[in-house]
């Protein structure tokens, strides 16, 4: 059996998620580095049609369980079927990948700890390397061993990434915040083979039920797809600075409202609009972050952004240190003066086009 | 109804005490502090023991100072607080972490409820709770904003990728509670003066707070600490250095500041796509 790197790839009603393109991305990376096979995972009711979508997004192989009982995501009954694959391959997979979402945070640790191996959250980048142990204090672990996998992730405090490895079992797992990685691009003329999950769970598994699921999709803002998020943070003082980022906002296309989280623990803005590692990971072509310190929190959920603006009226701010243009000033001062240039500076003719794509 | 809380002492990161200039923590000098998110499930175990009776038992797992956040939980109306403190625990992962408290909570006996907080400041990894609910062979609701009981089960609200889910379950469960339920209320009168009483009375204080070893609660010791974590960190690294190809504007007006701005950035490409 050729070694795997296994992703968990999630769906809702059969309709793929964006997370689910990102960590095949990051395991089509990482089985290469490995010379391994990229195995996507996916478990549902009336989903076949899933198993070419996954290898056309880079998969070589899909696991595919398709199941009444496994029409929506339950901790127990999809613990069971996963568990019970793994334990029919002749070797465990090398990684296995969940993303950070609440299936993925809710199903990994299980996951983890039925298998007894380790798990890092919520990581923000991913890579193989070599590690030697040379701490004795273990003397089961010393050695030196190539291909870890890298889970890194931001780590207590303000500024510190943390690398986080555990090459000593397999598979070694990891979740992955949303956002963060790119799906590879769609290519429908791969081939990859198919293979049907047998599912079989217990009374147990079924003890739980579902009694409603409420999805309102227009409620959700649409961070994730904006092309220009407009951030604000705890520089703004109060909630109605939020009115002026949406102003600057309509100056652009395809706009959306950030902010950060002390904005939102302010009672400003609702959560939804948080970026950061406990909020929304963004990649729009232009981030626009007002009176926001740029906290390792708050950066790594943007700071993979085409273009970042700063406007802060504090140039030490660390904001300014991954920035690529900063004005050091008081927002209020200069986002009235943006919205005004930005509007004077577009050339008329150039208008017509720009209606046309609205419509 | 037997309720068990977990909660656990973090590092208090408001204040700038005890972080060294690295951004490291040193955690003998940092204040401390109840870990937020675990106040939500401390409200929640409290909650349930007024509305359906029953008994709420604090765990904690952490060094000897940790017995501070054990009084909040007593002051806020718990009815015991019960502390795993022991020097091989030190470098545990979630995974040694969720065996030990297992331990803890299996040595209290039956129970009908834990709630852990939804994740916390200082390992922020949300995972201590499903792991200990895998290890107790018990249903989980993560996520939880929400709940009732309803003779043998709870029905509970847990919050998804935007909206929410209703789910019933029948107990004993795991429950993680989100930070979008409600707030911890106030120290009642009683807990606080119990709190008094039991600072001054050692043979009281023995009563209400046990503190344990992994002798005492059985816990196999090479699960536990360093030998029983499967994952370290291998190496930290300072990200706030990186880059420092801003291009700054400053030191003059507003209107000059965004002109010189707009001429170096082409942010018309955003507006006109
Ligand atoms: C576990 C954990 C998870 C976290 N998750 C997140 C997260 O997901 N997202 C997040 O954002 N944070 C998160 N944080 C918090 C993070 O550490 C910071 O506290 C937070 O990002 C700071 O928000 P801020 O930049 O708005 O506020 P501050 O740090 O207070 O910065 C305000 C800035 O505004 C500037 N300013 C003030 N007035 C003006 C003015 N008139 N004009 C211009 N500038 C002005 C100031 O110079 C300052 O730089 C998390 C923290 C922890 C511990
Ligand atoms: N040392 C500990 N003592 C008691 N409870 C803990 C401890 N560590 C984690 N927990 C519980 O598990 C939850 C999740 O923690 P974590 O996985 O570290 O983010 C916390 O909110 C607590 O309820």
């Amino acid at each position: 059996m050729t070694r795997q790197v296994l992703v968990f790839c999630e769906h809702v009603a059969g309709e793929i998620q964006p997370i689910a393109l990102e960590l095949l991305g990051a395991g089509r990376l990482l089985a290469d580095k490995l010379g391994a096979q990229l195995a996507a995972l996916v478990l549902g009711h009336q989903i076949p049609h899933l198993g070419q979508v996954l290898i056309a997004h880079g998969a070589d192989m899909v696991y595919l369980a398709d199941h009444p009982d496994l029409n929506l995501y339950r901790t127990l009954p999809f613990r069971r079927v996963i568990l019970d694959l793994l334990a029919g391959f002749s070797e465990a997979p090398l990684i296995v990948l969940l993303g950070s979402t609440t299936t993925g945070r809710d199903l990994a640790p299980r996951l983890a700890a039925a298998l007894e191996t380790g798990l890092t959250a919520d990581c923000t980048e991913l890579d193989i390397g070599p590690y030697e142990h040379t701490n004795k204090s273990d003397p089961t672990k010393l050695g030196l061993y190539n291909n870890c996998l890298y889970a890194i992730r931001p780590s207590f405090g303000e500024s510190l990434k943390a690398r986080i490895l555990g090459p000593w079992k397999n598979p070694q797992m990891a979740t992955v915040r949303p956002g963060v990685m790119a799906p590879l691009p769609i290519d429908t003329a791969r081939r990859g083979e198919i293979y049907p999950v047998p599912v079989q769970l217990a009374a147990t598994d079924l003890q739980l039920i579902v009694a409603e699921t409420l999805r309102d999709l227009s409620e959700q803002v649409d961070l994730a797809k904006a092309e220009v998020i407009i951030s604000g943070g705890f520089g703004l003082g109060s909630a109605e600075g939020f009115q002026l980022l949406h102003q600057l906002a309509q100056s652009f296309q395809h706009s959306a409202v950030g902010a950060s989280r002390k904005a939102v623990d302010s009672g400003w803005i609702p959560h939804a609009h948080q970026v950061g590692q406990t909020g929304n990971t963004v990649r729009p072509k232009l981030y626009i972050a007002c009176g926001i310190s740029g906290a390792i929190q708050h950066r790594v959920g943007m700071d993979k952004s085409g273009l970042i603006l700063a406007i802060n009226k504090d140039a030490s701010a660390p904001i300014f240190k991954f920035a690529h243009h900063g004005i050091v000033g008081d927002l209020y001062q200069v986002i009235p003066e943006l919205i005004q240039q930005v509007k004077t500076r577009t050339p008329s003719q150039e208008l017509p086009y720009a209606v046309a794509y609205t419509l | 109804m037997k309720i068990v809380v977990l909660i656990k002492q973090v590092p208090d990161q408001g204040s700038k005490a005890g972080v060294n200039a690295d951004g490291t923590i040193d955690r003998a000098k940092a204040k401390r502090m109840l870990n937020p998110f675990d106040r939500y499930a401390l409200q929640a175990a409290i909650h349930t023991q007024r509305t359906y009776g029953g008994t709420v038992t604090a765990v904690s797992m952490g060094p000897p100072p940790a017995v501070e956040i054990l009084y909040e939980a007593l002051a806020h109306g718990a009815s015991q607080g019960i502390l795993l403190s022991d020097r091989r625990l030190a470098a545990s992962d979630t995974l040694a972490t969720a065996y030990a408290l297992y331990k803890t909570v299996s040595y209290l006996g039956d129970f009908d409820l834990v709630f852990c907080g939804l994740q916390t400041t200082d390992g922020d990894t949300a995972q201590v709770g499903p792991q200990l609910a895998e290890r107790l062979g018990v249903p989980q609701i993560t996520y939880c904003e929400w709940f009732e009981i309803q003779d043998t089960k709870i029905r509970a609200r847990r919050v998804i990728e935007g909206g929410s889910q209703q789910v019933v379950c029948p107990l004993p469960a795991v429950v993680t509670v989100a930070n979008s339920s409600a707030r911890l209320s106030y120290k009642t009168l009683r807990g606080a003066q119990l709190v008094q009483r039991l600072q001054r009375d050692e043979v009281l204080r023995k009563t209400y707070i046990q503190t344990v070893t992994l002798d005492d609660i059985q816990a196999d010791p090479e699960r536990c600490g360093l030998k029983g974590s499967p994952t370290i960190v291998a190496a930290t690294e300072k990200v706030g250095e990186i880059g420092g190809n801003c291009t700054l504007y400053q030191g003059k007006g507003p209107q000059v500041l965004v002109q010189e701005l707009l001429t170096k950035v082409a942010l018309r490409e955003f507006i006109q796509r």
